[in-house]
């Protein structure tokens, strides 16, 4: 056996980030230098991957790894009836839960947001839908953020 | 060192290290305009106003902000992670007396000095603290003997601290609490103080000693009464209001911390106070200088005015003013 041989981890491919606030939603124009989004001046500067990252126009929410309410952006406000500085540090299911009778189980999503929270997995889908509401229901793309590290929530009306 | 003996008073930092909104919003890395933003959004950071109206931020706060920012998702997370830092104070200063330590009980409001102005120190710190020591053992609990002698005691000390007076207003204050050991005697200390950092001489006086009243009332000419606590009863305040009448004329009048009384106050015109010491000294400020600003009209005589009323109502209202 040649002993230089040994085993490595495969090394992926960087995914393309984009930079992000996580009040507007817009994406920061040129090098971002501050921690403050300069367009509305009431979000944090978050990064996502690409392919999660929500725009100008997207209902999101951040969640962290305990299950709180970090931000809601300001479609997200008006879609969840809600207003962020009421919202943060309140326990999700006060404004989502699950809505798929597919799913494994009840506790479904909040699987999909504390592993989203807490290492690099996969961006994951689900259906959810408010609390008291049974005739609403949302497709919600959980994908990790930061920093720190949270979950990144988009919601659409999107079944594609 | 025992509740009742004397206690050594380390200085009050008295200066609050402030910055004006472009310091502020360089240190937060925002501009001016979003540093507004945030004060109408969230309320915070909450600004102070300089003599010439512009806002004056507390370093403390903005350095909270700061902080909170650097692992905050959100601004409302990062408002809401400054102000937990800020709270932690009224924490300490609940432990210290629940465990009968005055050393660190002072030492959390040097702290809370470090950050604050003196007036939101009492506000935010002191009082809650207190009010929080007050409802857990009782207010006829020693804990609570031991806690109220020592904020009367700092807030005392402040006062004598205090800048000397620097406006003609003067402000005489009808002690109308049990003791100090009432639990709205501390408020009552903090509107003292309140006012006398604001510039104004006040006298505070027990609301249940006549004798000698218009000696006194003529030495300190006030500009406004406020009678203050409520446990002496309405007939005996009524009396002391009368022979204030009767020692310094008609003057504004207004109730803090004397409970609901609209009904009194129509009769009377009497003002009632806000509950807060910080909104009810501005009140009594405004009332001050509205009348100071009014242009002068035929001086009443004492003999037929009711207190802050006009003269042809005087004699109905001072039958009615029993019910101050």
């Amino acid at each position: 056996m040649n002993t230089h041989l040994r085993l490595v981890p495969v090394v992926a491919e960087p995914r393309p980030q984009k930079h992000f606030c996580g009040h507007c939603g817009t994406e920061p124009e040129g090098d971002v230098f501050g921690r403050v989004c300069e367009s509305c001046g009431l979000g944090v500067l978050l990064s996502a991957n690409a392919d999660v990252a929500p725009g100008p126009d997207s209902p999101f929410m951040i969640v962290d790894g305990s299950l709180c309410v970090c931000a809601v952006s300001r479609v997200a406000e008006e879609l969840l009836g809600t207003d962020e500085t009421a919202a943060v540090n309140r326990h999700l299911s006060e404004f989502l839960v699950p809505a798929d009778a597919e799913a494994a189980g009840a506790d479904n999503l909040m699987d999909l947001v504390i592993n989203a929270a807490s290492d690099a997995s996969e961006a994951r889908v689900a259906v959810v839908r408010p609390p008291d509401e049974f005739g609403i229901r949302f497709r919600v793309q959980v994908g990790a953020c930061g920093p720190p590290r949270a979950a990144l929530l988009v919601l659409s009306d999107g079944w594609d | 060192m025992p509740a009742g003996g004397m206690h050594i008073a380390p200085t009050l930092p008295i200066a609050v290290r402030t910055l004006k909104t472009s310091e502020a919003a360089a240190l937060l890395n925002v501009s001016p305009n979003t540093l507004r933003a945030w004060e109408r959004r969230f309320g915070y950071p909450q600004p102070q106003r300089s003599p010439g109206k512009h806002r004056l931020y507390t370093h403390g706060e903005v350095a909270a902000l700061r902080d909170a920012l650097h692992e905050g998702l959100s601004i409302s997370s990062a408002v809401s992670r400054a102000r937990e830092a800020l709270s932690a104070d009224t924490n300490v200063l609940v432990g210290a007396l629940h465990s009968f330590e005055l050393e660190r009980a002072d030492g959390a409001m040097e702290a809370a000095l470090a950050l604050r102005s003196v007036e939101r120190s009492v506000e935010e710190v002191l009082l809650p603290s207190l009010r929080e020591l007050g409802v857990r053992h009782g207010y006829d609990s020693a804990p609570w003997a031991f806690a109220a002698r020592w904020a009367n005691d700092w807030l005392q000390r402040a006062q004598r601290l205090a800048p000397p007076p620097t406006r003609p207003a003067s402000v005489l204050i009808g002690d109308a609490t049990r003791d100090d050991l009432d639990p709205d005697s501390l408020d009552v200390r903090a509107l003292e103080l309140f006012c006398a950092r604001a510039g104004a001489r006040v006298l505070p006086l027990p609301v249940r000693g006549i004798s000698g009243l218009p000696e006194v009332l003529g030495a300190f000419a006030p500009h406004a009464v406020v009678i203050a606590g409520g446990h002496v009863p309405d007939d005996d305040v009524a009396r002391w209001a009368y022979g204030v009448r009767s020692a310094a004329g008609p003057l504004p009048i207004a109730l803090f911390r004397r409970g609901a009384r609209d009904d009194r106050v129509r009769t009377t015109g009497a003002r009632i106070l806000a509950d807060s010491p910080g909104d009810a000294h501005r009140e009594v400020m405004g009332m001050i200088e509205a009348r100071q600003s009014r242009p002068a009209v035929a001086a009443p005589t004492p003999a037929n005015t009711e207190i802050g009323m006009e003269a042809e109502d005087a004699p109905e209202l001072r039958r009615r003013s029993v019910g101050l």
